[in-house]
């Protein structure tokens, strides 16, 4: 009975959440619902980080390469081709995907420090790469631009920022889902059992090796759907929106959120996206507030905001 | 754990508070004429985003002072961050086109104005970048977009004349750091050598990038002493120019060295030093303290009397002109609505320029600026930066 109730409790909560999503961006001003779109690029980018770093445990801190992959994939592809946006939106996802399966293959068995200066530095070679402008594609440092909105070639096109709010926030919603089912699978299990204790997991028959690739190519495949729609959104893409300051950005998200959990991850991405906004009325003082509020949210919450309970999925 | 939620609960109503009195700015300003600056408040340009906002800041003032515009209505400056990135752009362009400002001066960078420019294209609102040169940036039809400054060519094309008619440089050596920017400056000089080389004075002995950021140069510099050029020309920004030369000068470059607009002002001395700075030279839009127009001493004396200093790089004094042409247009055309100003920035400007800080504004079809004067300058004894003169 009791159980019935929470459950009930639990869909009211997500109901009266959805109604105010759809609600918000015909009551707020663009500005807002632009702050709105950012914070659900954040929150993508979360997600898909968490796979790797709250689920499995595996430091990722060039997880802008995945994101700038997606997003680049799209930008060539839109501009040279006129493939419409939506179609490139599982190409970009599946470009950066395999791009993680290339790269992260011969470096998944390092643990610990050394993957996570192996993420930096591919990061970084990702990034230098854009601004040399291989094979005149990428633009260099000016970037490819005068990339279209979002459309299937028909008369639907998204162009309003009510338009890019709806479709990141169903992305994140669909990303959620998934995820949610995921982390219950038996993927799931097994993904918490490496990142707790990687001898014992491969004792007990989990291919760890795989599993591990597996977190990568799904964190990367969601960091590379989000590049697409940034692409679209701006219009244009430069390296410089790829550096290394944003992979912190995203290891800052789930850190602040709680490793692992989903809303964590939600939570954190709104400290990240919102904070320097509702901070910009103190002008030059607008970093220096996030930053100590940063510092005072760790403080307060060392693991994390909204972080993972155990023993959801029956174990005590 | 009491007093921690407490606590938190604090924290919350303290930025929901911020928040509102964020929006409330808005409220105040209708009967004001309203005009936005978009510039790098925080971030790595936070030194030119300053200089920009008391540049502006004056500029109102003088007009507000001389009564305003409009028949009394006085100009009400917003100022929005971008912190120097593309991201940052977009938001605080919605910001200000939400707001409902009657026009932007828009922004620092070229790869921040771009997709920024695109915000305020859709929001149909004049926005009028005052340190982007990118050539491309006026190229792709845009209605509301113009510059006040010049444009990277024009700096390459002087750079390429000076070097090679005036101070007879054979070995030309040009370095930039990838951004746009520099980039962009690099490539119109070498297109603009192309002439000399053909007539055999000229020869581009060495053309690469360095990685801005960076702390050590001595692998590009090795490379550029054996090069051996004659001239030495860096296109970025100050920060590594102070650190190349510094360290070129260690290991024995001691070619003349030419650094483009961004790269000499105060903090590239001090990065430097002085014994190395010496004797360095510019290409350069006219530093604020030697432009010669009357409007321009007038804008630099109520600048010294406010803040006590001059600026120190030539670009804040374009985002002043920036909003004087936007408030010309208002006052012109006794209307704040944006096809109105943009077609007379556009066709009736050029009749009859407005005499700005910078000297005389109007635009071309594009929307570049008409006519922006370059010259060379040079770092002196003193650690001040004066016009050259060459011989000397």
């Amino acid at each position: 009975m009791m159980k019935k109730n929470k459950i009930l409790k639990k869909a009211g909560i997500l109901i009266v959440v959805a109604i105010a999503l759809c609600i918000f961006p015909f009551v707020a001003s663009t500005y807002l619902v632009d702050v709105a779109f950012f914070f659900g690029i954040y929150a993508l980018l979360g997600l898909s980080l968490n796979i790797v770093l709250g689920e499995v445990g595996l430091f990722d801190l060039g997880h802008a390469a995945f994101y700038a992959v997606g997003a680049y994939t799209t930008a060539i592809l839109n501009t040279r081709l006129g493939i419409p946006i939506f179609v490139l939106l599982p190409v970009s996802g599946l470009t950066a995907a395999g791009f993680a399966w290339l790269v992260c293959s011969p470096v998944i068995h390092l643990r610990g420090d050394y993957l996570c200066i192996v993420t930096i530095g591919l990061g970084e070679i990702v990034r230098i790469a854009l601004l040399n402008d291989p094979g005149g594609l990428t633009g260099g440092p000016n970037g490819v631009f005068g990339i279209d909105r979002p459309t299937l070639g028909g008369p639907l096109v998204i162009d309003t920022s009510i338009g890019f709010y709806f479709l990141i926030w169903i992305v994140v919603g669909l990303s959620i889902f998934g995820l949610v089912r995921l982390q219950n699978s038996r993927i799931g299990r097994a993904w918490n059992c490496i990142r707790e204790d990687e001898v014992a997991a491969e004792a007990t028959g989990i291919n760890v090796r795989s599993l591990k690739l597996l977190c990568f190519i799904l964190g990367a495949g969601l960091a590379g759907l989000a590049g697409n729609i940034y692409a679209s959104k701006m219009m244009c893409v430069s390296p410089e929106s790829f550096t290394f300051m944003d992979s912190c950005m995203y290891f800052c998200i789930v850190l602040l959120g709680g490793m692992g959990s989903i809303p964590g991850a939600v939570i954190g991405a709104a400290a990240i996206g919102l904070f320097p906004e509702i901070f910009r009325s103190l002008a030059k003082y607008r970093m220096l507030f996030f930053g100590a509020a940063m510092v005072a949210m760790m403080y307060f919450r060392p693991a994390g905001l909204w972080p993972r309970k155990r023993g959801g999925s029956g174990v005590k | 754990m009491k007093i921690r939620k407490r606590l938190l609960i604090v924290t919350l109503v303290v930025s929901m508070l911020l928040i509102l009195l964020s929006f409330s700015s808005v409220m105040a300003a209708k009967k004001t004429v309203t005009i936005g600056l978009q510039g790098p408040i925080t971030g790595p340009w936070a030194y030119e985003g300053e200089m920009a906002e008391h540049s502006c800041r004056i500029a109102a003032k003088l007009i507000n002072d001389k009564g305003g515009i409009l028949g009394g209505r006085m100009i009400e400056l917003v100022v929005a961050d971008d912190a120097g990135t593309p991201k940052d752009g977009v938001l605080a362009a919605q910001r200000l086109v939400a707001q409902g400002v009657n026009g932007a001066v828009a922004t620092y960078g070229s790869s921040i104005c771009r997709p920024s420019s695109d915000i305020y294209e859709k929001g149909k609102m004049i926005n009028i970048g005052y340190g982007v040169t990118f050539v491309g940036l006026t190229q792709r039809g845009l209605k509301y977009f113009f510059r006040t400054c010049g444009r990277d060519d024009a700096q390459g094309i002087f750079f390429a004349k000076y070097a090679t008619e005036v101070l007879g440089k054979k070995r030309i050596a040009i370095m930039h750091d990838n951004t746009t920017f520099a980039k962009g400056v690099a490539e119109e000089t070498k297109k603009a050598l192309q002439e000399k080389i053909k007539a055999g004075k000229a020869e581009i002995v060495y053309y690469d990038a360095i990685t801005a950021g960076e702390k050590d140069y001595t692998p590009s510099l090795t490379k550029l002493r054996d090069a051996k050029p004659d001239v030495w020309y860096f296109t970025g920004y100050y920060p590594e120019g102070g650190l190349l030369i510094r360290q070129a000068r260690d290991l024995g470059i001691d070619c003349p060295f030419i650094g483009s607009n961004a790269v000499i002002n105060e903090d590239f001395i001090k990065i430097a030093g002085l014994d190395v700075a010496k004797g360095c030279l510019m290409t350069q839009e006219p530093m604020p303290e030697t432009l010669p127009f009357s409007e321009s001493k007038e804008f630099l004396k109520a600048y010294r009397e406010k803040y006590g200093t001059i600026p120190t790089s030539p670009w804040p004094v374009y985002g002043a002109d920036a909003l004087n042409v936007i408030a010309y247009a208002i006052d012109k055309t006794g209307s704040t609505d944006s096809d109105t100003l943009a077609n007379f920035l556009r066709y009736e400007l050029k009749k009859s320029p407005m005499p700005g800080v910078t000297g005389p504004v109007s635009f071309t079809e594009q929307g570049d600026r008409v006519g922006v004067p370059y010259q060379m300058y040079v770092v002196n004894e003193k650690g001040k930066i004066v016009l050259y003169k060459p011989g000397k």
